[in-house]
């Protein structure tokens, strides 16, 4: 087996007095610098009755702030030939952009003074603004694509109602409806503050001088205490096989099965994580092989593992069905392949294969400043070492045939799955 | 109290060109292109082949997809799923990229493992089994997809669209993949005649990108792989012209859609016309900022909609420009108003601020586009397919730069008619038809599919 390429980048840390994290990442490859601010704060931060808040929220933060006028962020920062966006998931809120080295300050400039400053500028009409741009997105990617509630279903059967997965990001309509400004008052102060961010500076900056400027724009912030993260002991595997079933108007029927998973930084994350490649990464997966090439009863197949922090993590296995070939018999193919893997366990070959088309996977992921600045933020964040992006590949390829074996009995057991069924609308 | 500091001027952009290729010819003719990017570990290589789309028989459309998706389904070498199985060992993704204006195969590999993995990827391009129950398998898959796509409201506005802007005698009007009609009909013995006929060392390029420190030569590895290629039956290859279909005004009715998918535009222009710098410059200032003219009140003011945008999409030879949004049901009519208005600059040039904003954002999104092995590669790519010089990136820069506000103003006037404008709406066209016939399209034509 060829030897896996050793990486070595370049990673400097350093807190400001007010909590604030501070990584650089040095790299003079090309004349750009990307910055990067992870907030710890997520879906699973929401309060009943409060869900959506944390996206809601990502769209307030571009409507301006003391010294930033509404919509400025992102028109001054394009204007400086920078790509900037935000996203929000279950465990976190980024807010990047990647620019020409010239426009480094004004970058921190901006994330700055929307950190300190946010709620100066904040109106009930910008807020009620972008609830509508909220309202629109969740009917543009879940209410009027097919399948596009299957996040919503899948989260619902895995966690209990008032855990903090058991929402998911885009959140309920009736919650946001019900948000006012003094709610977004509060979510501000309880998580916006820099003792709960990361910020990353990738690129054409030494580090010193990436350090410096964090100084100069983000040290005069109060220190303020931050929000305790959710308490999420480790919830014990799904019983019993909970069923949901939906009929829509989907052009093939489908089934989702999905499992309690461990987090993503427990010991058996990673077999856990391969053991969902061999099953549906690729067109050599047994999920593929089996469904779609050998018995021809689904048009797609899939499997693979969320990683998350909050003490469980989730896996999901899916197939979309061939016509004239039922749910039930998808569920019972799904569950044959998942039991033959416990059973006898990967083959050498799969296994290397699953490394294989982890470490390209990481390779690109690494290959840009910006997505490296990213997964910088990401495990200061999560898991309190932006090191271990140097590390994942020879973390993954330390598994060995026994721990993916013993990790997938304990996690992917088929009694320990919840079903969802889509079945079509009848003509 | 804390004292912010002043807002911090923006520096000048540092020195960056887009990266020129060592060149060199494989000895059946093959064109090598090289990019030599240290520190880039994951090496993107592109085989680029001069065949169109245009080039399937219109009886079978989709028999070019069906081709290349068939490719990596095993070999003459290594049969059935083995041939996968010893690709996805490298670590390698193998794709394929079919277009109106040519055919890539793309391979994507850490650079440890480069050698094995080539000679894989040439081995699915050359001689491929393409095997019945695989072929077979794909027609069904296919047909799969097309309903998925059709099921999907925004998939289903932009196929809609091109068959509205096209010629609906050319292959441009119609999905890349194939139709229905067509693909259902293909058999093995068309797809393995497909490929004997086009498949071949003629008019193709191969574009390797990446840090090649740990690999040895890429030269003499490209020669290794595809030098020896032959195929004295290639067939010569015509680029069609693909020209514009006769205006139209409709809607495809989704019976309880809760937003409406919108595409207004029309037939355009490609990037050998004088005018793409300027109407690049015209219609970010419309509609591909954030705070474009469209964006900015549609979304920002109004909230009617997640985003809206316009581009313009440029073909080998002509193209089509477009802007397109989801709106909830209710704004529709009161949205393509109001896009009457926005879309006029009769009254509203662009101004020198908005000219000079696009230029800094073209300039600056650019190293960052093209940092990467596959960022290189793939706009390497777009310069064979589209008949560009290796510079272009370059020279493009240099357009843009010298754009004015009377430059972009004109274009975007010439090209955008606002009389002449083609209109794809998906949506509940009972609740839908009349407000937009009201909003000056009393010509509107309501699609029902069955």
């Amino acid at each position: 087996m060829t030897a896996a390429l050793k990486l070595d980048y370049p990673i400097v840390q350093r807190t400001l007095d007010n909590g604030l994290r501070v990584i650089a990442s040095p790299d003079h490859g090309v004349p750009s610098v990307a910055v990067n601010l992870w907030y710890d704060v997520g879906s699973r931060h929401e309060e009943p009755g409060r869900t959506g808040f944390a996206h809601l929220f990502e769209h307030v933060m571009f409507q301006g702030s003391a010294h930033v006028g509404t919509a400025q962020h992102i028109a001054l920062m394009q204007a400086a030939g920078a790509a900037v966006n935000a996203t929000t998931w279950f465990d976190r809120t980024n807010y990047f952009q990647t620019l020409p080295t010239g426009g480094l300050d004004l970058a921190l400039w901006l994330e700055a003074d929307r950190m300190g400053t946010l709620l100066d500028a904040l109106t009930q009409e910008n807020l009620d603004n972008q609830r509508e741009v909220v309202k629109e997105e969740k009917r543009q990617r879940y209410d009027n694509v097919p399948y596009g509630d299957v996040m919503e279903r899948l989260v619902e059967l895995t966690f209990p109602a008032d855990h903090p997965y058991g929402h998911t990001t885009i959140g309920s309509m009736e919650d946001l409806n019900a948000a006012s400004l003094e709610d977004v008052h509060t979510f501000f102060r309880t998580h916006y503050t820099p003792s709960n961010a990361v910020l990353t500076i990738a690129g054409d900056v030494t580090a010193e001088a990436a350090f410096a400027r964090a100084e100069t724009y983000f040290g005069h912030l109060p220190n303020v205490p931050a929000a305790p993260d959710p308490a999420t002991a480790p919830l014990p595997a799904l019983t019993g096989v909970p069923r949901a079933e939906t009929t829509a108007d989907v052009p093939a029927e489908a089934v989702y099965l999905t499992w309690r998973l461990p987090a993503r930084n427990h010991p058996d994350f990673d077999a856990v994580d391969l053991a969902f490649s061999v099953l549906g990464q690729g067109q050599t997966a047994r999920l593929h092989r089996a469904l779609v090439r050998r018995l021809e009863h689904a048009e797609a197949t899939g499997a693979n593992a969320m990683g998350l922090i909050g003490g469980t993590s989730f896996g999901i296995a899916y197939a979309r069905a061939r016509d004239e070939v039922s749910p039930e018999t998808l569920e019972q193919d799904l569950i044959t392949e998942i039991a033959q893997l416990l059973e006898e366990g990967p083959t050498e070959i799969e296994l290397r294969r699953a490394k294989a088309q982890f470490e390209r996977h990481w390779l690109h992921e690494l290959a840009r400043i910006d997505s490296r600045a990213d997964a910088l933020g990401e495990y200061a964040t999560l898991e309190g070492d932006p090191s271990l992006i140097n590390s994942r590949i020879a973390a993954v390829n330390a598994v060995d045939t026994d721990r993916l074996v013993t990790a997938a009995r304990t996690w992917l057991a088929p009694e320990a799955r919840a079903t969802l069924i889509y079945r079509k609308e009848s003509a | 109290m804390t004292t912010f500091p002043p807002q911090p001027p923006i520096g000048a952009p540092g020195q960056w060109s887009f990266p020129l290729p060592s060149t060199s010819t494989l000895s059946n003719g093959i064109e090598l292109l090289t990019f030599d990017q240290p520190g880039q570990h994951v090496i993107a290589a592109h085989l680029v082949l001069d065949l169109p789309l245009g080039t399937e028989p219109r009886e079978l459309e989709g028999v070019a997809t069906l081709t290349a998706r068939t490719l990596d389904e095993g070999t003459r070498k290594h049969g059935g799923e083995e041939f996968a199985e010893l690709l996805e060992t490298e670590g390698a993704g193998f794709g394929i990229d079919l277009s109106l204006s040519g055919t890539q195969a793309v391979l994507d590999v850490p650079a440890t493992r480069l050698d094995r993995a080539l000679e894989l990827f040439a081995e699915a391009v050359r001689e491929p089994a393409l095997a019945d129950e695989d072929v077979n398998r794909h027609v069904t898959l296919r047909l799969a997809e097309i309903e998925q796509s059709e099921a999907n409201s925004a998939q289903l506005a932009s196929i809609a669209f091109r068959r509205a802007v096209f010629d609906p005698e050319s292959r441009g009007a119609r999905m890349n993949g194939g139709e229905p009609d067509t693909v259902g009909g293909i058999t093995p013995d068309e797809v393995r005649a497909f490929h004997a006929r086009h498949y071949g060392p003629h008019g193709a390029t191969l574009i390797l990108a990446g840090d090649f420190s740990s690999t040895g030569d890429p030269v003499a590895l490209a020669e290794r792989c595809f030098g020896d290629w032959t195929n004295p039956g290639q067939a010569p290859v015509q680029h069609l012209p693909i020209g514009p279909a006769r205006r139209q005004v409709q809607i495809i009715h989704r019976p309880g859609a809760v937003q409406a998918d919108i595409r207004l535009g029309g037939y355009a222009i490609d990037r050998f016309d004088p005018r793409w710098p300027a109407i690049t410059v015209a219609s970010y200032a419309m509609g591909g900022a954030f705070l474009s003219r469209l964006n900015a009140v549609l979304r920002e003011d109004l909230g009617y909609t997640y985003g809206i945008r316009l581009a313009f999409s440029p073909l080998r030879s002509g193209g089509s420009f477009a802007v397109q949004g989801s709106f909830r049901t209710e704004v529709v009519g009161d949205t393509l108003h109001r896009l009457h208005g926005l879309l006029d600059v009769s009254e509203k040039p662009f101004t020198n601020a908005e000219v000079a904003d696009a230029v800094t954002y073209f300039t600056g999104v650019s190293p960052l586009r093209y940092a990467t092995a596959d960022g290189v590669a793939d706009q390497a790519a777009t310069h064979v397919l589209a008949g560009l010089p290796h510079t272009y990136v370059d020279s493009n820069l240099d357009a843009l730069r010298a754009v004015t506000p009377d430059d972009a103003t004109t274009a975007y006037a010439e090209l955008v008619d606002l009389n002449a404008l083609t209109l794809v709406v998906v949506g509940d066209a009972d609740l839908l038809a009349e407000p937009i016939r009201a909003a000056g399209h009393p010509d509107l034509e309501v699609i029902v599919r069955d």
